[in-house]
């Protein structure tokens, strides 16, 4: 009997300590009431990323942009409705997975923050926005492309980059615009995509466009971006099909793949356009396919080189991280000034005030987009709308429309062989 | 269980020739069984060929398109080569060992990392990444075998499973950590298309599956022309038998596993131009490389080889003929008939 | 079978006579009564971390009973653990269907696909690694066919829709609440009687005889196909309980989610380590392996000096876990609680 009751101490003990063996919160927050601050307090804004996990490369650079957005704008003195005020970025791990992004959420919240911004993989920002709503704390999403996240009625969530549904329509108007001033409109399409939710978005939107325009869209081809190995069969299948384009919606991996087999199978398209192609406009992309990538489009939202403060950031970044500003840092730093705006705007630091603040505002932004910041009933950004870029000379440069001009579109642009 | 090492025609080496002898008057009867064996051993060989060319059949009334089918199945061989290639350690190391390796894939992984640091760090050739990738991973499995799986040898098969996951989990996380999540890539120099019967193959991938061809050639002679393979052999027969002999068996066991670790490695510096390379890319070849072994029969160099072939087949038609879905349920379809239908595979030995 | 000497190897459950079970239960109940305050004085995020090694401690119960018990390595439990949760979410979603009937739903689906499973790997003969790996594949192959099929919202997945009021019968609270803490203790502490109970039944015992020896079991008249079957069938709807919960706690799933490998190693390593064919083991495997993810993800954020160029990197967990799984099979092969138990015993 003794030993049963040591036994069943043992384990309630161990139990209650494992418990508490989880990560210590630095500087825990007390009990102060939401949005109260008291006097030099500084606003927390919860910073949720990938930093570790196979996005981690992206995950790091908009916690970074992040955090230079955060010194900006207390460099240039706070948030002045409310007395100064200094921000403070909390910045968590989501390491990729759902569950941590969660559990990391509502450890931010508790911690104080006011507002979010993150995730990246769409899995992971789908449970923290759930978090968001549940708490009513704002989230901004910087990237995240599923449609489905601001299908659900939420009040607490916006969304900064352009969803799926957008990109896939734009990128069929682009496509049509480009080819017809070329003199070679594109009249059939061929798509390869990725299986998943993004994908398959991409693929219906641009195919309902396309249609609309009077172009004819097939083969259809999807593929597990995880495990694929090799895409020249289905490049020779898009070869048979001797279409003018074959459009591209997939991630960095298997846009390696796709150039790799378009430069060995030669299909005999005009062009090799991606339509929020997670790896077409990386600025690492040309040195990773070296001359078989030259000439790839894409259509996909990108900061805007031909704005001088966006000129300035990557420089800053450049400087400080010895590294290319991606996209998706830029975003974070949009995200971070729409919540420190919203706040002056608000002249509160409660939840609530500040999404309503956020609902009705218009926020400046370093990408390229036709008009600022501005949220729609469902937390979209109305004018989010990605522009065209093509691989030149090695480089990603901004090709349409004519207003974010880096450089003339060449088309066509047939890969080129060996 | 004793798989026949190093052949096809297995069934035949597994009987020794002493016992063939002793069995005095029934040579008649031990050579008609033998011939038995063998034809029916081509029967299984006919039904898969018959099968394959079903398949192609069936995608070309898919597909449409004569070209675009052919492309699958030079692509398929290819690629079939390359997964024999990873595989034929694996099943080199479950014939002697009797040990079920799940961290194959991830010592590949740790291959093409190495190759990766070579070529980007010293400027070397690719290829010439082999003089320092093989030894280093023979070494690497002797430690590991020594080190680790020694002593769990005589415990359930369970814990070496268990085992070989948990060292799978440190050697491709450990990686991770070390060289962070960034994809990679090493390119051939040189390299092009080459047209092949009509469609287009990568000569890297080609000679990758060249490199298959001759590493289960080097292989094969090891393990029937030199005094170590047969040992090897014996000992994968009959390990208590091998001792009576006089062989080491416990040396023979670390030889092995470097062995197999080794072809790992020689794998993964062929495969180095051909794919992505991230910490995970082990995963995607452990999963294939143990269906490659299971298909081609457990401890059977060459079934290795010719199961890479057909899954790779199955891989690329199985993309044609089901087009919504991911070519690996074709290949995991495959799987789990072979598992119940022919557990020892199509040309191991009888169970 | 009554209770044998200790010097015997053989210490497997079916060999304690039943006020040993008892005792078992008592624990248990004392455990549990001990742990319902714990969600009132933890902070929210600690309390995620005792869910999550609640929602492990689960899986990995279910798994004990199939591969621990009953001798049946099985390498693809998430099978069942997704097959739970998709059904669950699926029938919540599309039809409206509480999740509590969801998860009775789900029980019965995972347990007839381990029937199936069985029937077609004890038909064959299948044993030890070819067994394993078939469970594997089936695992694998749930997994592909959810990536493509309309039925189940392809690779998209589910979100369980929220709810203006916390609610009992529809499974879902305040974000923190401490009835997720309490239903899953609650769901754990069934499992472990549903183990007891099961290995007091004639076919639990049979399952471990003939785990032990089969021939000898089905010379002796034991039908060892059907009471594979049935241990097969309680393993998977335990697992099954533990996939619906997940979906509920954490409001999303998609394929990789619920039928990844990861899932099935996730069964599995708890009971390793803390004691295979134990009724602690995957208990307390649970509880050790639960805060380490958040043990190291926190030492990454701020590394100390030496390992500073760990900063910002990943995988650190997962080789701990690798770590921690070969020392406890070379060292402690019978897990942290089997050896205890055994040093215990014969002191």
């Amino acid at each position: 009997m003794r030993k049963t009751l040591i036994c069943a101490l043992v384990c309630a003990l161990s139990l209650g300590l494992a418990a508490c063996g989880g990560s210590a919160p630095p500087g825990a927050v007390g009990s102060a009431s939401r949005g109260q601050l008291s006097a030099g307090e500084p606003i927390k804004i919860g910073s949720l990323h990938p930093l570790s996990g196979s996005a981690a490369a992206d995950g790091q650079q908009m916690d970074n942009g992040a955090r230079l957005a955060v010194e900006a704008i207390n460099a240039a003195g706070g948030i002045a409705s409310l007395g100064g005020a200094k921000l403070e970025l909390l910045g968590a791990d989501t390491q990729g997975k759902p569950e941590i992004g969660q559990s990391e959420a509502q450890r931010l919240i508790s911690e104080g923050a006011v507002g979010l911004i993150g995730t990246y993989q769409s899995a992971v920002t789908a449970n923290v926005a759930a978090v968001a709503e549940r708490n009513k704390v704002p989230l901004v999403i910087d990237v995240s492309n599923a449609d489905s996240i601001l299908q659900q009625g939420y009040r607490y969530a916006f969304r900064v980059q352009p969803n799926a549904t957008v990109l896939g329509t734009h990128g069929a108007r682009y496509l049509n615009e480009v080819s017809a001033a070329a003199g070679k409109p594109a009249k059939t399409v061929a798509i390869f995509h990725e299986h998943g939710p993004f994908g398959v978005a991409v693929r219906d939107a641009f195919t309902a466009e396309a249609q609309r325009l009077g172009i004819q869209v097939g083969p259809v081809i999807s593929y597990d971006p995880a495990s694929v190995p090799d895409l020249t069969t289905q490049m020779t299948q898009v070869k048979a099909a001797d279409v003018d384009v074959l459009m591209v919606a997939g991630y960095h991996r298997d846009a390696v793949l796709v150039a790799q087999a378009a430069q060995t199978v030669q299909p005999g398209v005009d062009a090799v356009f991606g339509v929020g192609n997670g790896g077409f406009d990386l600025p690492q992309f040309p040195a990773d396919v070296g001359a078989a990538g030259n000439g790839f489009l894409n259509t996909n939202f990108h900061a805007d080189m031909t704005n001088p403060r966006t000129r300035e950031l990557a420089q800053l970044y450049r400087d400080r991280f010895g590294e290319e500003i991606r996209t998706a840092a830029v975003l974070a730093y949009d995200a971070v000034r729409v919540i420190a705006k919203a706040l002056e705007e608000a002249g509160s630091a409660d939840p609530t005030a500040l999404r309503d603040a956020i609902a009705k505002g218009e926020f400046e932004t370093l990408v390229a987009a036709p008009g600022p910041i501005s949220f729609l009933e469902n937390g979209e950004n109305r004018n989010a709308v990605p522009i065209l870029m093509q691989v030149q000379d090695g480089e990603v440069k901004q090709v349409h429309p004519t207003s974010f001009e880096e450089a003339a579109p060449v088309y066509p642009a047939t890969p080129a062989a060996r | 269980m004793n798989p026949a090492v190093g052949s096809p025609a297995g069934a035949e080496q597994a009987v020794p020739a002493s016992v063939a002898q002793a069995v005095d008057g029934d040579e008649g009867a031990v050579a008609g069984a033998r011939s038995t064996r063998q034809r029916l051993l081509w029967l299984r060989f006919g039904v898969v060929v018959a099968a394959v060319a079903l398949a192609v059949v069936m995608a070309l009334i898919r597909s449409g398109s004569g070209v675009v089918v052919t492309q699958s199945i030079v692509t398929g061989l290819l690629i079939g080569g390359v997964y024999g290639l990873a595989a034929m350690g694996l099943t080199l190391v479950f014939g002697v060992l009797d040990i079920i390796n799940f961290a194959h894939g991830s010592f590949l992984a740790f291959a093409l990392f190495v190759t990766y640091w070579l070529v980007s760090v010293g400027g070397v050739h690719p290829y010439l990444a082999l003089v320092v990738v093989v030894p280093v991973m023979f070494g690497l499995g002797v430690l590991v075998q020594r080190g680790v799986l020694a002593k769990a040898m005589s415990e359930p098969l369970e814990n070496q499973l268990l085992i070989t996951l948990g060292l799978a989990m440190i050697v491709e996380n450990g990686l991770l950590l070390l060289f962070g999540p960034d994809p990679r890539a090493v390119a051939l120099p040189g390299d092009h298309g080459v047209p092949v019967l009509g469609a287009v193959a990568d000569l890297s991938r080609i000679l990758a599956a060249a490199g298959a061809l001759v590493l289960a050639g080097l292989l094969f002679l090891l393990l029937q022309r030199t005094k170590l393979g047969t040992a090897i052999r014996a000992v994968a027969t009959n390990s208590t038998g091998a001792q009576l002999v006089g062989i080491d068996t416990r040396r023979i066991h670390l030889l092995t596993f470097g062995i197999g670790t080794a072809c790992a490695g020689a794998a993964g510096t062929l495969v180095a131009p051909l794919v992505t390379i991230e910490p995970t890319t082990g995963a995607m070849f452990n999963i294939v490389a143990f269906v490659v072994v299971v298909l081609g029969g457990m401890g059977n160099v060459v079934g290795a080889l010719l199961g890479g072939l057909v899954i790779g087949l199955t891989e690329q038609v199985g993309a044609l003929l089901l087009p919504g879905h991911s070519p690996l349920l074709a290949v995991f379809i495959v799987f789990v008939l072979v598992l119940f239908l022919r557990p020892q595979g199509l040309f191991g030995r009888s169970a | 079978m009554t209770a044998t000497t200790s010097t015997s190897a053989d210490r497997t459950p079916a060999a304690l006579p039943v006020p040993l079970w008892n005792r078992h239960l008592a624990v248990l109940a004392a455990a549990t009564v001990l742990l319902v305050p714990l969600p009132l004085v933890l902070p929210d995020a600690y309390q995620a971390v005792a869910v999550r090694v609640l929602v492990f401690a689960l899986l990995s119960i279910g798994w004990n009973i199939m591969s621990g018990f009953g001798g049946m390595f099985s390498f693809g439990h998430a099978a069942y653990f997704g097959l739970g949760a998709y059904t669950e979410v699926w029938l919540l979603v599309e039809l409206g269907v509480p999740p509590w009937i969801g998860m009775g739903v789900g029980m019965v689906v995972a347990a007839a696909f381990a029937v199936l499973v069985g029937f077609l790997a004890l038909r064959y003969r299948l044993k030890g690694a070819y067994f394993a790996l078939a469970t594997f594949a089936f695992a694998e192959m749930l997994r592909l066919w959810a990536i493509s099929s309309d039925v189940v919202n392809r690779a998209q997945g589910y979100h369980v829709p929220l709810r203006p009021e916390p609610s009992w019968w529809y499974l879902q609270f305040e974000p923190g609440a401490p009835e997720y803490f309490w239903i899953a203790l609650g769901l754990t502490a069934f499992a472990v009687v549903v183990t007891v109970l099961f290995l007091r039944t004639r076919t639990g015992q049979f399952a471990v005889a003939a785990r032990d020896d089969e021939d000898a079991a089905a010379a002796l008249g034991v039908p060892v196909m059907r009471v594979k079957l049935t241990t097969m069938a309680v393993s998977a709807a335990i697992a099954s309980v533990a996939g619906a919960f997940y979906v509920q706690y954490y409001l999303f799933v998609d394929p990789d989610l619920a039928f990844g490998s990861a899932v099935s190693i996730q069964a599995i390593l708890p009971a390793v380590i803390g004691g295979v064919a134990t009724l602690w083991g995957p208990v307390l495997g649970a509880v050790v392996l639960g805060p380490l993810s958040d043990v190291t993800a926190t030492l990454l954020r701020n590394p100390p000096a030496p390992l500073e160029f760990l900063h910002g990197r990943g995988g650190l967990d997962v080789v701990l876990y690798g770590v921690l799984l070969i020392l406890i099979l070379r060292l402690l092969p019978k897990g942290i609680y089997g050896t205890v138990r055994e040093w215990w015993e014969r002191r």
